[in-house]
């Protein structure tokens, strides 16, 4: 017999029944290999696997999605491991003769790096909206609408565990939405409350002679709530979303212009279909904002949200502003190019980049897009985009 | 549905498992090997702690072969293009929920909803490969324990 060290029995595990079906093979990205790797025994990455029976599983860790596939083998893998029973090493030096299959797999589970997939919050949060004196609610005793009674709270707890992103990529999105966490449940802000709201706060600072940049949040949270019945709950949360919040100090630093975007955005909603005069619509910002800040007013701060147009039949010709926003075009490039291009047939490259930031990560990639969904027309004017094909004569 | 996993390598600190011979440690971990084999392994019958075959590798050239029954198999080592984590099912008690079954409660869905956990025992980054067919060893004596007719066959390759 020649060499019997190097040579071992293979075996089936003595509790083969039990571990049938126990292991799994997942392939790993190098991201997460390297974050497995680069971490020690006291704090490993957990990962959670998230889906529905009618949805694709993804796997999120605490910042990226990744979407799960199982890809079939044709061939078998066999996972094989020391003795299972013989749990610690004893210590004697005897060779190891026995190695044990503990598993067969036929697959192996593929991660792809995904968006996160928070579109189901706008359906499970449909007419979950808080608006203007929805503040006693909670009470749970509005009998006089059977079916907002039976509709199902819809909690922070639940979103965790319902929509497929991870948890940063979800508080984002929840951020990015407006939406509120009141009593754990969640409830997107009415829009035009939130502008009501912040044209509070601008108020406020001014009356009370706060600093924008270091305003006490106690003293804003306070004077929102006494004189204009706005929660301290919302106005906290309303506060985190545009500016930065100093839980040491109790300070928050607004972020002016988004702010002043959005109480802009809450103006010009209203001019969706019967456009607006921009030097009007300017004043009404202006006033809307207040003095200390009606010179950061600018239309750039609203551009993908707005077309223009110019009203020749006025003298001089005035310039028109129609609400137009990029956050309610399809997700889908091409879906969205048709739209664009049904609102006007040919833009200029500065007027519709606006409308394609939000689909394209970058320049280089937006102007992939552009040269897949668009043709370029050169005249007198400059270059100018246009539907790709145009079937009616 | 929510399904935990949680990363639970062997580190300096973890209490020491039985390893693996070193011949077969360096197809894979410490603890861990995986074997891939063209077709499968099919068995009539209780399984639990059956002989399925002599492993052995070459020292000087470091080839694996393998004796199943009469047949020989030779191996190779391959590393994997991407690490591959390998998920044991957590500690959950046998027959408490059977492989695929899912523990879905309509419309709510509660943190309670976490049905199993599983834990990465080990990232490997190369395998054992027996990818070529068997070849039939006659008139062979396989050693010790090949007097025991072979419970397990290679199976036919599926499709």
């Amino acid at each position: 017999m020649s060499g019997i060290t190097e040579q071992c029995e293979l075996r089936f595990s003595p509790s083969s029944s039990t571990d049938t079906g126990t292991f799994k093979l997942l392939e790993l990205p190098a991201d997460i290999c390297k974050l497995i790797e680069s971490s020690d025994t006291a704090n490993f990455p957990r990962f959670t696997i998230i889906g529905a029976t009618d949805e694709d599983a993804v796997l999120c860790t605490a910042d990226k999605t990744y979407t799960v596939r199982s890809v079939v083998l044709s061939n078998s893998i066999l996972v094989v491991t020391s003795d299972p029973l013989g749990e610690n090493v004893e210590d004697d030096d005897e060779p190891i003769h026995e190695v044990f299959i503990r598993d067969q797999l036929q697959e192996v589970i593929e991660l792809v790096p995904s968006v996160p997939r928070l579109h189901k919050l706008n359906s499970f949060l449909r007419g979950r909206e808080y608006d203007e004196g929805h503040e006693d609610e909670d009470m749970g005793t509005n009998s006089d609408d059977d079916v907002s009674e039976k509709r199902q709270k819809f909690t922070y707890e639940d979103a965790r565990s319902t929509i497929q992103a991870s948890h940063a990529e979800l508080d984002k999105g929840l951020r990015d939405r407006r939406i509120l966490i009141l009593n754990g449940e969640l409830r997107p802000i009415a829009r035009s409350h939130l502008t009501t709201i912040l044209e509070l706060i601008l108020t406020n600072l001014v009356s009370l002679s706060l600093p924008h940049t270091a305003a006490p949040i106690a003293t804003l949270v306070s004077a929102l709530e006494d004189e204009h019945d706005i929660r301290s709950a919302v106005s906290r949360q309303v506060l985190g979303w545009f500016g930065r919040v100093d839980e040491n100090r109790g300070t928050w630093e607004m972020n002016v212009d988004a702010v002043i975007r959005e109480v802009g955005l809450g103006i010009l909603r209203v001019y969706w279909n019967d456009p607006a005069h921009d030097k009007a619509f300017l004043a009404q910002w202006r006033k809307a904002v207040g003095d200390t800040f009606e010179d950061k007013v600018a239309l750039p701060l609203l551009s993908g949200n707005y077309l223009t147009s110019i009203d020749s039949l006025s003298e001089p010709p005035k310039t028109l502003l129609t609400y137009f926003p990029s956050s309610e075009l399809p997700v889908e490039p091409g879906a969205r190019f048709a739209e664009l291009f049904l609102a006007r047939p040919r833009w200029k490259i500065e007027e519709i980049s606006p409308f394609l930031a939000d689909i394209s990560v970058d320049a280089k990639e937006r102007d992939k897009l552009l040269l897949k969904h668009a043709r370029t027309v050169t005249d007198p004017e400059g270059i100018w985009y246009a539907a790709r094909a145009k079937y009616s004569g | 549905m929510l399904i935990d996993i949680n990363v639970n390598l062997p580190g300096p600190s973890s209490p020491k498992r039985r390893p693996l011979p070193p011949q077969i440690v360096q197809f894979g971990t410490e603890e861990l090997v995986l074997i891939e084999l063209q077709g499968a392994l099919e068995v009539d019958g209780n399984k639990d702690g059956q002989l399925v075959g002599n492993l052995r590798v070459d020292p000087n050239t470091k080839k694996p072969t393998m004796m199943i029954g009469h047949h020989l198999l030779e191996g190779k080592l391959v590393n994997l293009a991407k690490p591959l984590a390998v998920l044991h099912k957590h500690g959950s008690p046998p027959g408490a929920d059977d492989g695929a079954a899912m523990e879905v409660e309509d419309g709510s869905s509660r943190p309670a909803a976490h049905a199993t956990s599983w834990d990465v025992v080990a990232v490997v980054k190369k395998k054992m490969v027996f990818a070529k067919r068997p070849l039939p060893v006659v008139g062979h004596s396989t050693g010790k324990g090949s007097s025991a007719v072979p419970l397990s066959r290679i199976g036919s390759k599926a499709v």
